[in-house]
């Protein structure tokens, strides 16, 4: 895997962990799957409150940047309450929510767009 | 006026800029003269502050501005690049350096230089277009080395490129990495990458080869200063205009702009809108005016280039509400300076009035009076940045504005986060 991309997964999983943190959740999980082209980040907390759930929404659901990945990433997982998932939403190329019983799985991912 | 119309509803304001610049070029001096004046743009060492308005006189510099917003627009077409915030910054910030500083000579080793990073990294050339538009702030390099030095041509023009190509090609990697150093609270975050290389260039050019760097004359000219602010003012109208006449319903939209706290990487065109962020973009502009217009500052070539990139800016991370605290605080020292100093402000300080508004994310995020603290002390750390650097980079308030974020940044966030622990205690 390029290393860029590595550097990139690394932050994202940083910024999700402190995200959910700093909402005051400390029962959380946080799968990450690496696959050859494509990577899932699964969090899944348990009764997330409505507005936790559209800020990520909100924020997530952009459109991905490519300039991003070139400008601006390093700051992703160093972040404020106004700041919070701005960078990361564009870096992320789709969102998927699920909601089983009380818990709610939230799914990015990402597609690697950098050659070997 | 009806084309003027129908331009600003089509949202070509970018291509129509240039057609202003490049025909008002014509309607304040003839060909010969013009030509005349470009050529000295080009052969000029273009070091910190080559105002190319006494260089090259208005036609000349207007001709300049024209062509390199010209080269940029149309690669941003072979790129397929759609608008946004950072690339309209660029756009702005470009053509207003290149009333002091970038012309078309001494800009392309540069962006060579990023073609052969991005080929390197195996990335799409676009990809990197945010660091492409605003790399030529360290443009002087390439001139210096070539008239600046006295080499003989073959040695100059080799020596020029070269330094220009490496610039270009490690520009990428220091810019992504001094982003951490102030937390993505100065705005011209390439300005300080481009500082620190300067910094080194300044080293071997005087330390290993005897160059004295502040030899050349700083002069700047005040002769079309009414001119400029017209043309400030019809420029910060069409903008402002555009916005609402593709949008009557437009201010709507401008709480969520303003309500930004304008850190990087924050594309106002993106999270706002674009016909907002337009009037925002005018709305700049007219601040920028009234500033200079309060503090009696005459436009020469450098005040200009701080005008056109305020007013880029204004679709990437500044606004009234974080502008002008900072402002007030440089304005302090402006004002202070002649009589704590006894001798009067020069157009570093002039220009230091509207670059600080690189550290505008910090009065978005921390308050007017921190931001006014800020501003202050951006002010006064200014002049010995551009010592530091050796003049070879254009964004000599982007250089100190890294140092000031990440000085007031950690200290800031120590004192707020103190606060909310205090309220949610009680």
């Amino acid at each position: 895997m390029n290393n860029q991309e590595v550097k990139i997964i690394s932050k994202i999983i940083r910024e999700l962990s402190h995200y959910v943190m700093i909402h005051g959740y400390k029962n959380y999980t946080l799968e990450t799957r690496i696959e050859e082209k494509v990577t899932y980040f699964k969090l899944s907390i348990q009764n997330p409150s409505k507005a936790m759930l559209e800020k990520m929404k909100e924020k997530v659901s952009r459109e991905r940047e490519l300039e991003v990945e070139t400008y601006g990433w390093e700051l992703i997982g160093d972040i404020d309450e106004k700041t919070e998932l701005e960078i990361l939403g564009l870096l992320i190329d789709e969102m998927v929510i699920e909601k089983k019983e009380d818990m709610t799985h939230i799914t990015l991912i990402r597609e690697s767009r950098y050659k070997e | 006026m009806i084309n003027l119309y129908r331009a600003l509803k089509k949202k070509m304001m970018l291509p129509m800029i240039f057609i202003v610049l490049f025909t008002m070029a014509f309607l304040f001096d003839d060909l010969s003269s013009i030509a005349q004046g470009y050529l000295n743009i080009l052969q000029s060492p273009s070091v910190l502050i080559s105002d190319y308005l006494h260089i090259g006189g208005l036609g000349a510099t207007l001709f300049n501005v024209a062509t390199i917003m010209l080269i940029n627009i149309l690669m941003l077409r072979a790129l397929k690049l759609k608008m946004s915030g950072p690339i309209f910054a660029g756009l702005l910030t470009i053509a207003g350096f290149s009333f002091f500083g970038k012309n078309i000579f001494n800009t392309i080793p540069i962006y060579f230089g990023i073609y052969l990073h991005a080929r390197h990294q195996r990335l799409p050339f676009k990809s990197f277009i945010i660091v492409v538009l605003f790399s030529t702030g360290i443009s002087p390099i390439v001139s210096f080395l070539i008239f600046g030095t006295g080499w003989p041509y073959y040695i100059g023009i080799p020596a020029g490129t070269a330094a220009g190509i490496l610039t270009g090609f490690t520009l990428p990697a220091i810019s992504a990495h001094v982003i951490r150093f102030h937390k993505g609270y100065n705005l011209y975050n390439i300005g300080f990458a481009m500082g620190i290389l300067s910094m080194l260039y300044a080293a071997i050019l005087t330390t290993l080869f005897g160059f004295d760097l502040f030899v050349f004359e700083s002069t700047t000219s005040e002769a079309y200063h009414t001119e400029l602010l017209v043309l400030t003012l019809i420029l910060s109208g069409i903008f402002i205009a555009s916005g609402f006449i593709n949008d009557p319903h437009v201010l709507k939209k401008y709480p969520k702009l303003l309500n930004s706290t304008g850190r990087l990487v924050s594309d106002f065109i993106r999270d706002a809108g674009r016909d907002i962020s337009m009037v925002n973009v005018g709305v700049m502009g007219l601040i920028s005016v009234l500033a200079i217009t309060v503090l009696r500052i005459q436009i020469n070539g450098a005040v200009m280039g701080g005008i056109l990139t305020v007013m880029g800016f204004g679709a990437f991370g500044k606004h009234p509400r974080n502008s002008i605290p900072v402002m007030l605080g440089a304005s302090i020292w402006f004002l202070l300076s002649p009589i704590v100093t006894g001798e009067e402000a020069g157009v570093g300080l002039a220009i230091a009035v509207l670059f600080v508004t690189a550290v505008a994310p910090i009065a978005g995020r921390f308050g007017i009076f921190l931001g006014i603290f800020a501003g202050f002390v951006h002010i006064v750390l200014t002049p010995f940045t551009y010592v530091f650097q050796g003049g070879f980079d254009l964004y000599n308030n982007g250089f100190a504005a890294g140092f000031v974020a990440a000085l007031l940044v950690p200290v800031f966030e120590f004192l707020t986060k103190k606060k909310e622990v205090e309220e949610g205690e009680a």
